[in-house]
This record gives structure tokens, C-alpha cells and sequence, in this order.
């Protein structure tokens, strides 16, 4: 990709090259010019991120971009490019869950578990930034994360889990 | 559909150079909340010129008397403000009614107002605050009162390749209210939205500015409703009085999100709803 004062991404052989730094590391993808960042993680084997509605409604296609929770859905995968991407494998593994998806589990607040990427990702920001939130607090953040199956009650219960373990994971630092 | 090129300048300066050379079905891309959606429903031009990265849009000035906010803010980063909380407490309060967090992190408020639609709730928050639209075409400014910029639905008064640089808005004392009825409690495009600002002095109503959202096809200023209310103070009967006022004031259409008699009878609500919270604020 040329890279001069107006940047015009045009594509080569009809694909642009983006480089962006996803959950820490460099990456490069080939994207179609009207394809999406969720579509461009999909295909790229980080599908973690979810497709629920493709329209912005759901939020299972949240993302940490550039700081924060943003939906690749509504991204055009070519303004990715020189972004920071967190997604659901930069919080945590199978092996090494992040205290938030134990909170998730301990609380039951997974049952298919589509919604539950968008609803880490969101629950996250929130406690990186109130540590110790109300119910109005976490219902708010959680507002654009829909689920069809729990009814959000062991969710919401899911955070104050996660709020707690956090902090004494701080406390005993 | 989307376009096959995409656009990306660095400056004002280099976006005025470059569009002539670029594909004439051509549209801005900001916060794409509104434009992906168009995308996905029929044609969304050409070629997308990416805005976001504009410093010149993201601009906040503060003077002795007035306000400026760069089109390319998103409506977090505004909500966020003390500035805005102080001085535009309607803005401040349709926020958290505006779709969700993670939408509000992309969506600018200059592409809610752009995209032309009677229901947007960043618009109908700003109307009642006497906010006036500053537009840029090359060197070329022009500044219009808000509600004027709006000429039908989807009609804007923008140019070709013109751009909302940002919005003005006057230091007034007031308190506002902003009452949205939607699908759900918060996140959703509104049925009805009806925002009040109104500055009281001795109890009385020294200046009130009523608007409203998704009742007629731009966003409605509730003139005869505000007029009424000049001089007189906030009790249940000028109240239920200029409610009905507005209620009268509004042309609503029957469409997806809900019917053209129910919008109408809600705004009498929603209005009565704000003035009441005006009134004990
Ligand atoms: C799920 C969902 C929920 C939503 N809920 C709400 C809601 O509750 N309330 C509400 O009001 N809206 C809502 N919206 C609509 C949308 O988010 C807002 O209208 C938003 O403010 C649009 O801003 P944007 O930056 O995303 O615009 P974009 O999509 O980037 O642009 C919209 C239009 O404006 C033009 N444009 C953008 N910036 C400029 C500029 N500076 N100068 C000239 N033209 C420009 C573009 O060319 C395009 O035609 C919702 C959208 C979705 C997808
Ligand atoms: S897939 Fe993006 S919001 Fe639903
Ligand atoms: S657990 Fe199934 S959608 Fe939320």
C-alpha cells in the first residue's frame, strides 16, 4: 500500500494489505475493499468475534479498537489499518481464562455462548474503568450486548463476580 | 453495496486537493453507523473519503459566550465533558438514550446530523439548545440555525462535497429535559423523542425551546408551544396547555417503528413529562 500525504488505499489485485496490531502483535491482513474487520478477523481465523446481526444491533461483534469497545461489524476492514484490535483471544484462553470468563461460568451466565464474546469485551472496559460498579453501572455498559438465551440476570451477577475477583487479584499483588 | 475505493486524507488542506480526481458518486465516511447501514440496503456511492482521522473536525472551543463542537466528536467523547454537562445539559441527557455504548464510541454527532433523518437524537438535543451549523466548501464557510439545515427527510441543506465543519452554541442558562420513547427503556431509534430547554427567572419562563424528534419529516421545532410559554410559569394548567400545543404542532407518519396517531398523542405526553421536570428542577 502506498502510504503518501492523502492516503489512498487502492487495491492490488483487488485486495488492500493492512497492518494493525491485533491483541499485541503485528498483523497483516489482505482485505477486500468492502469487506468488514469482523469478516477480515473471521477469515483471518479469529473467530472469537462473533456475527449476530451484521447491523450494529446485537454487539457480539465487539471489540477493544484503538481503546475502546467498538463493533467490527460497522468497521470497514481497510480503516483498521494502523489501528490497535484486542478481541476475545487477547483476554483470556481455555487453559488460562480471564477472571471475567471464570465469572461468567462460576454465575452460569453462559448458555449458547454466542453473545458472550461482545459481553467479556464490554463488561472489561467497564471494570478497567469502575472497578467496583453499581447494577445501573454494569446494565448500562452491558445496554448494546444482547442475548437470547439468559435473560441477563446471571450476567449482570457475572460482573459483580468478576468485579470481586478482581480486586482481589489486586489486593494480593 | 460498498465502494471499491476508499480515501483517507490527512488534512483539510489535502482533502479539497485530492476530490476532484475522485470518482464523482462520492461520500464521507465518519463514524459509519449510518452509512454501513445504507451500504447494506442499496447503493452508498462510489467511493468512501474517510473522515475520521481529521484533527480539524475533532476541534472543542470554549469561549465567553459560546460553545464550538468539531463535527467528527463521537457522542461519548462528548458525553464525557464537563463543558457539555455544564452547558448543554440536553445534549448531555439524550446521550445515554442514544444507541448503545460500543455504538456511541463510533457515532459522530456530525453524522447524525448529515445523514438527515427527523429521528436523530444528538440533533433534536442540539436544536433546543439554539445550536447553528457551521458548514465548510473548500475555504468557503457559511453558518445556518440548526433547524433550518434540515429540508425534508434525507434532505439536507449540504453542497456537493460540502462538510459540517461543526456546531455553535450560545451560553444560555438553562435546564433541559430530554424524554425519548423507543422499543426499549435505552438503546433504540426513537417512536418519539421531545427535548425542553428553558431558562426560568422569578419562576417564570424567561425563554423556552421545545424540539422534537420523529413527529413531522425534519426535526420539529414546537414554536407556538415555546411562545406560549413566554412570561408565564410552569403549572399543571400552562403545562397541559402547551403540550397540546405541540401535540398540534406535530405531523407524524406511520412507518416500521410506529403509527402516526400513537406518535402524535405521545408528544402531548412526552412534552407534558419534560415541562414537569422542568418545572421541579
Ligand atoms: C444499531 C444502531 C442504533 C442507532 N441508534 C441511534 C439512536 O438511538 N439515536 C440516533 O440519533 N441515532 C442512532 N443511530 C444512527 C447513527 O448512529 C447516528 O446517526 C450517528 O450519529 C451517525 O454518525 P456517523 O459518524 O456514524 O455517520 P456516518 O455513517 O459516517 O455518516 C452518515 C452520513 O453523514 C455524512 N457525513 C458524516 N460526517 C459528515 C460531515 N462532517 N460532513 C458532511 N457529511 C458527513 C456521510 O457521508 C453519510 O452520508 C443508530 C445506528 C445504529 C446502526
Ligand atoms: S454483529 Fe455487529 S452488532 Fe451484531
Ligand atoms: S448465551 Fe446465548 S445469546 Fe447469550
Amino acid at each position: 500500500m502506498k502510504k503518501n500525504k492523502t492516503e489512498s488505499l487502492t487495491a492490488e489485485k483487488g485486495l488492500f494489505t493492512i497492518a494493525l496490531t491485533l491483541n499485541g502483535r503485528p498483523a497483516e491482513f489482505r482485505v477486500k475493499p468492502n469487506e468488514f474487520l469482523l469478516d477480515a478477523l473471521r477469515a483471518h481465523g479469529w473467530k472469537g468475534t462473533k456475527k449476530g446481526c451484521d447491523t450494529g444491533d446485537c454487539g457480539s461483534c465487539a471489540v477493544m479498537f484503538n481503546g475502546k469497545p467498538e463493533l467490527a461489524c460497522m468497521i470497514p476492514a481497510v480503516t483498521a489499518h494502523g489501528s490497535v484490535v484486542g478481541t476475545i483471544e487477547g483476554v483470556g484462553t481455555v487453559d488460562r481464562p480471564h477472571p471475567i470468563q471464570e465469572a461468567f461460568v462460576e454465575a452460569g451466565g453462559v448458555q449458547c455462548g454466542f453473545c458472550i464474546p461482545g459481553m467479556v469485551i464490554s463488561a472489561k472496559h467497564l471494570l478497567e474503568n469502575v472497578p467496583d460498579p453499581s447494577e445501573a453501572e454494569i446494565k448500562k455498559a452491558l445496554d448494546g450486548n444482547l442475548c437470547r438465551c439468559t435473560g441477563y440476570v446471571k450476567q449482570i451477577e457475572a460482573v459483580k463476580i468478576a468485579s470481586k475477583k478482581l480486586r482481589t487479584r489486586r489486593a494480593s499483588k | 453495496m460498498r465502494p471499491e475505493l476508499l480515501v483517507r486524507p490527512s488534512s483539510l488542506a489535502h482533502l479539497w486537493k485530492t476530490l476532484p480526481s475522485l470518482p464523482r458518486d462520492r461520500r464521507y465516511l465518519a463514524g459509519g453507523t449510518d452509512l454501513m447501514i445504507a451500504a447494506s440496503h442499496g447503493h452508498a456511492g462510489d467511493c468512501w473519503v474517510d473522515i475520521s482521522g481529521l484533527k480539524e473536525l475533532r476541534s472543542f472551543r470554549e469561549t465567553p459566550s459560546s460553545l464550538f463542537i468539531g463535527s467528527g466528536l463521537t457522542i461519548s467523547a462528548l458525553a464525557e465533558m464537563p463543558a457539555v454537562k455544564k452547558w448543554l445539559p440536553a445534549l448531555a441527557l439524550a446521550a445515554p438514550h442514544y444507541a448503545s455504548p460500543s455504538l456511541r464510541n463510533m457515532a459522530t454527532i456530525g453524522g447524525n446530523a448529515a445523514n438527515g433523518s427527523p429521528c436523530a437524537d444528538g440533533v433534536c438535543a442540539l436544536c433546543s439548545e439554539k445550536a447553528s451549523i457551521v458548514l465548510l466548501l473548500k475555504g468557503v464557510k457559511r453558518k445556518l440555525p440548526l433547524p433550518a439545515f434540515f429540508l425534508g427527510p434525507k434532505r439536507t441543506a449540504l453542497r456537493k462535497d460540502e462538510l459540517i465543519l461543526g456546531f455553535e452554541v450560545p451560553k444560555w442558562r438553562h435546564v433541559s429535559a430530554y424524554e425519548k420513547l423507543g422499543p426499549r427503556s435505552y438503546f433504540g431509534i426513537s417512536k418519539v423523542s421531545v427535548c425542553v430547554s428553558a431558562e426560568i427567572s422569578g419562576g417564570v419562563v424567561k425563554e423556552t425551546v421545545i424540539s422534537c424528534a420523529s413527529v413531522a419529516p425534519v426535526p420539529l421545532m414546537a414554536r407556538k408551544a415555546a411562545e406560549f410559554l413566554y412570561g408565564r410559569r410552569l403549572d399543571e394548567g400552562t403545562i397541559s396547555e402547551a403540550a397540546a400545543l405541540a401535540e398540534s404542532e406535530a405531523s407524524p407518519i406511520t412507518d416500521t417503528r410506529s403509527e402516526a396517531g400513537y406518535r402524535k398523542a405521545m408528544v402531548r405526553v412526552l412534552a407534558a413529562r419534560a415541562l414537569a421536570k422542568i418545572a421541579a428542577a
